[in-house]
């Protein structure tokens, strides 16, 4: 089995998931199961598929900050993509693949990460449902669905953080709660770079290496056909119908 | 009423119960397919809650068994417990 490797490109928000859509078309109808790399342009919020916008994203404020905000296709809970403070991937395969049982097929996909963390020196750990925590603390958030029996698994590398835009970004209810959560945040959230001087491509090039181990690759692009459905997706997802869902 | 609950070993889950019996589950759990919500949805807004949390979360686990779903983070004996505390 070849498995397509789409290379790091960045989008807005509302392209980045209707390309995984699109891709999740395509491996439906046949398409080679793929893995993508990707990042957010502008920075972005984006919120799991059964969250409330309105209780989770300060619009006013991220349209004052030219932050992008969309609803996922997946659950879990809101997560700020910085442009430069992350790299986010998404595994789009039969679900065949995989462990049929969830939290085993998380486990499969999130070993990939432990492994590309553990070649920069960084030890980390499975942390079910869907984290990877490094030192204690969460450096990988992961969100999975399954539908038309193809599993989409997209999630986040923390590269760095700016908890004070987070928060500005994400509601809370008033400024105390916001402060505290900062220093709780602080507490149970780390990045790449507090385990050391690792620039960001190299966290993308072990990435790389650890997602396609084992694996027969080949480097392509999107096909014409998933170009041509993601631009027509991206219309919902940059709809107030489907981001204010909930 | 809106009742939010961080499930023990799972995720956040909040239902909300509106006159004329509108009930909307929100929070950062998982489920698929995700309309498995809705249907969970509409099912709360017409069970009568004298039944008890035991049949709610029978009736629950039913349209899980049904629609061949899955939820990760919370329950039908969850969602039940939390929807009768809702609609008090």
């Amino acid at each position: 089995m070849k498995w397509r490797v789409i290379d790091y490109t960045e989008n807005n928000a509302h392209m980045n998931m209707a390309i995984d859509e699109a891709v999740s078309e395509y491996v439906a109808k046949g398409g080679p199961p793929t893995i993508r790399f990707y990042g957010w342009k502008p920075s972005a919020v984006s919120i799991g598929y059964f969250q409330s916008l309105e209780r989770e994203v300060d619009i006013k404020k991220c349209d004052s900050e030219n932050v992008d905000f969309v609803r996922r296709r997946t659950g879990g809970g809101a997560v700020y993509h910085d442009n430069k403070g992350e790299i986010t991937y998404s595994v789009i395969a039969k679900e065949e693949i995989f462990p049929k049982d969830i939290i085993a097929s998380y486990k499969v996909i999130c070993s990939w990460i432990i492994n590309a963390l553990k070649s920069l020196e960084i030890e980390s750990e499975f942390k079910p449902i869907n984290d990877i925590i490094a030192g204690g603390k969460k450096i990988s958030g992961n969100a999975q669905t399954r539908r038309k029996g193809v599993l989409l698994q997209h999630g986040t590398i923390l590269y760095s953080l700016d908890l004070e835009k987070m928060f500005s970004l994400l509601k809370v209810s008033d400024e105390k709660i916001r402060d505290k959560m900062i220093v709780s945040s602080k507490e149970r959230v780390t990045c790449v770079t507090n385990f050391g001087n690792i620039e960001r491509d190299r966290l993308y090039r072990a990435m790389l290496a650890e997602f396609s181990k084992g694996k027969e690759v080949f480097f392509d692009s999107l096909s014409k056909e998933e170009i041509d459905m993601a631009i027509e997706l991206e219309k919902k997802y940059k709809s107030k119908e489907w981001n204010c869902l909930k | 009423m809106r009742i939010e609950e961080k499930i023990k070993g799972g995720k956040l889950v909040s239902i909300e119960v509106s006159d004329g019996r509108v009930v909307r589950i929100t929070g950062d759990f998982f489920a698929h397919p995700e309309e498995l919500i809705g249907l969970i949805e509409n099912e709360l807004s017409k069970i009568d809650p004298k039944i008890g949390e035991e049949n709610i979360a029978n009736a629950l686990e039913k349209i899980v068994k049904r629609e061949n779903g899955e939820m990760i983070g919370i329950s039908p004996t969850d969602l039940a417990r939390i929807f009768l505390k809702a609609i008090e």
